[in-house]
C-alpha cells in the first residue's frame, strides 16, 4: 500500500468517525424534540400576544365608554341642580379611585434589571419583580402620594401586584417588563426624602449593590397620571 | 490532463458534506431552542395566559356594563342619570372603603410576629385573588393604606396594631379560599409562626371604614 493510499484511508476513517460522533449526538439530543418545543413555545407566545392585544383593546374601550358616560352625565347635570350635586359627589369619588387623570408635583422612579449573577440568588434576583414594585408604590403612599401609576397603569384602591420573576401584572392589565417607570403625584418633598432614605427598600438596595439593579428617582414640579383603565367592579362586596 | 478523482476522494467528500450538514442543523436547532426559551419559560407563559384569560373576561364584563350604562343615559332622562350616579357613588364608596360592607369571603388568622412587609404581602395576595374589601385587626385597608413599622411593632395608617393577626377579605370565595390555603400553608413553614389558619364565610361583615384624606397636591 502506497503512502498516498494510506493517507486517503486515514482521512476517510477520520471523517467517518467524526460523522458517526455527530450523528450519535444528533440522535441523543433528539432533534425532533427541540423542534416541537420551539413550535409549542411559539404557539404559546402567539396566544399570549393575541390575549395582550385583546386586553389593550378592552381597556381602550373601557376608557372611551367612561369618557362617553361622563359627557352624557354632564349634559344631564346641566339641566338639574340635584343631578349636578350628585355628579360633583361622584367626581370626587372618581378622583380618589384613580378614575380621573391627575397632575401635580411628584416623583418619577425608574427601575431596571441588573445582571445575572452566580448562585441561586443571582438566577432571578437580578430581575425587578412585582414585590419590588409593590414596595416602591407602598413607600410612595407612605410619603404622601395621592396618585401613582406604573408604566402608565394607574393604581386603584383595589390594585394588586403579581407575576413571575421579571414580569409584573397589575390588576387586569398586560404583563409588564423592565424598565419600570413609577410616577407619583403628591407630597414631592416627602416622597423624595423617603426614596433617598438608605434604610428604606432594603431588599432592592441590596440587590442594586450585588446584582446591578438600577433604581433612580427624580422630582418634578408637574407630572401627569392617566386615569385607571381597568375594571373596578365589586361583584361580592355589598354595602352593609 | 487532470486525473480522475479516486473512489476514496468521492467518499471523503460525501462524508464531509454530510458532517457539515448535520453539524449546522444541530447547532441551529440548539440555538433556536436556547434563543426562544431565554425569555420566559413555557410554564410561566401558560400561567400568564391563564391570568390574561381571566383578566380579559373581567374587562369584557365591565365593558358590557359600561356600554349598557351609556345606552341608558343616551335616552337623556334626568332621572336615569341620577339613578346611574347614585349607583356609581355606592359602588365607589365600597371600592374606596368608605362604607361598611358584607359578602362571602375568608377570615385568616395568624399568630406570629409579622413585619409590615409580611402584612403587605398577605394583603396583596388576597387582592390578587379578587378581594374587594379587606380589614386587618378590625382596620379597613385599601391599596394606599400605609403599613409601617415602629419601635414597638406595626402601625396601619398611623394606628399602632399588635398581633395575633386576623385578616377579613370579602370577594370571590373560591379564589380567596385557594389563596388563603396557599398562604397559610406557607406561613406554617415559617419558624416565626405559632399558628396560621383560615375559614370561609358565606356572609362576612366588615364594619370598619377608611378615613379618606383630601387631595392637596394633585388636581384633575
Amino acid at each position: 500500500m502506497s503512502r498516498r493510499q494510506l493517507f486517503s484511508l486515514s482521512l476517510l476513517a477520520l471523517v467517518a468517525l467524526a460523522t458517526g460522533f455527530v450523528l450519535a449526538d444528533q440522535v441523543r439530543t433528539q432533534l425532533l424534540t427541540p423542534s416541537n418545543q420551539v413550535a409549542r413555545y411559539q404557539a404559546l407566545v402567539r396566544s399570549l400576544q393575541e390575549l395582550e392585544a385583546t386586553n389593550a383593546d378592552s381597556r381602550r374601550q373601557i376608557a372611551e365608554l367612561r369618557a362617553a358616560i361622563d359627557a352624557l352625565e354632564s349634559t344631564a347635570a346641566a339641566q338639574s341642580g340635584t343631578t349636578q350635586a350628585l355628579r360633583n359627589q361622584v367626581a370626587d369619588l372618581r378622583t380618589h379611585a384613580g378614575l380621573v387623570a391627575m397632575h401635580g408635583p411628584g416623583v418619577e422612579i425608574v427601575l431596571r434589571n441588573g445582571v445575572a449573577g452566580p448562585g441561586p440568588g443571582g438566577q432571578a434576583g437580578y430581575l425587578v419583580n412585582f414585590q419590588d414594585i409593590q414596595d416602591v408604590v407602598n413607600l410612595l403612599f407612605q410619603g404622601g402620594a395621592e396618585g401613582v401609576a406604573v408604566n402608565g397603569h394607574r393604581i386603584s384602591p383595589l390594585s394588586s401586584f403579581s407575576g413571575p420573576a421579571g414580569t409584573v401584572v397589575i390588576d387586569q392589565g398586560n404583563p409588564l417588563n423592565a424598565p419600570f417607570q413609577v410616577v407619583a403625584v403628591g407630597n414631592r418633598n416627602q416622597m423624595e426624602h423617603l426614596m433617598g432614605d438608605a434604610s428604606k427598600l432594603g431588599g432592592l438596595r441590596n440587590r442594586q449593590r450585588a446584582l446591578g439593579l438600577a433604581l433612580s428617582f427624580q422630582g418634578s414640579p408637574d407630572l401627569t397620571l392617566a386615569p385607571y383603565d381597568s375594571a373596578l367592579e365589586t361583584r361580592f362586596a355589598q354595602p352593609a | 490532463m487532470p486525473s480522475r478523482p479516486s473512489l476514496n476522494a468521492v467518499v471523503v467528500g460525501l462524508l464531509s458534506a454530510l458532517l457539515a450538514f448535520v453539524a449546522v442543523v444541530q447547532v441551529r436547532s440548539q440555538f433556536e431552542v436556547e434563543r426562544s426559551l431565554s425569555g420566559v419559560d413555557p410554564t410561566t407563559l401558560a400561567f400568564l395566559i391563564d391570568d390574561l384569560h381571566r383578566a380579559n373576561d373581567t374587562l369584557a364584563r365591565d365593558a358590557g356594563a359600561l356600554a349598557a350604562r351609556r345606552a341608558a343615559l343616551q335616552g337623556g332622562s334626568n332621572q336615569e342619570a341620577a339613578a346611574q350616579l347614585n349607583a356609581e357613588a355606592a359602588q365607589l364608596r365600597v371600592v374606596e372603603g368608605l362604607v361598611p360592607v358584607h359578602g362571602p369571603g375568608v377570615v385568616v388568622t395568624v399568630d406570629a410576629p409579622l413585619t409590615p412587609l409580611d402584612l403587605q404581602d398577605a394583603l396583596d395576595n388576597l387582592r390578587a385573588a379578587g378581594a374587594e374589601a379587606l380589614a386587618l385587626n378590625d382596620q379597613r385597608l385599601v391599596t394606599s393604606s400605609v403599613i409601617n413599622g415602629d419601635s414597638e411593632g406595626v402601625t396601619m395608617d398611623g394606628v399602632s396594631v399588635r398581633g395575633p393577626w386576623t385578616l377579613w377579605a370579602i370577594g370571590d370565595p373560591t379564589r380567596l379560599s385557594s389563596a388563603a390555603d396557599q398562604m397559610t400553608r406557607a406561613l406554617r413553614d415559617d419558624p416565626r409562626v405559632h399558628s396560621a389558619g383560615y375559614r370561609a364565610e358565606s356572609d362576612l361583615v366588615i364594619r370598619s371604614t377608611v378615613v379618606q384624606r383630601p387631595f392637596v397636591y394633585g388636581s384633575a
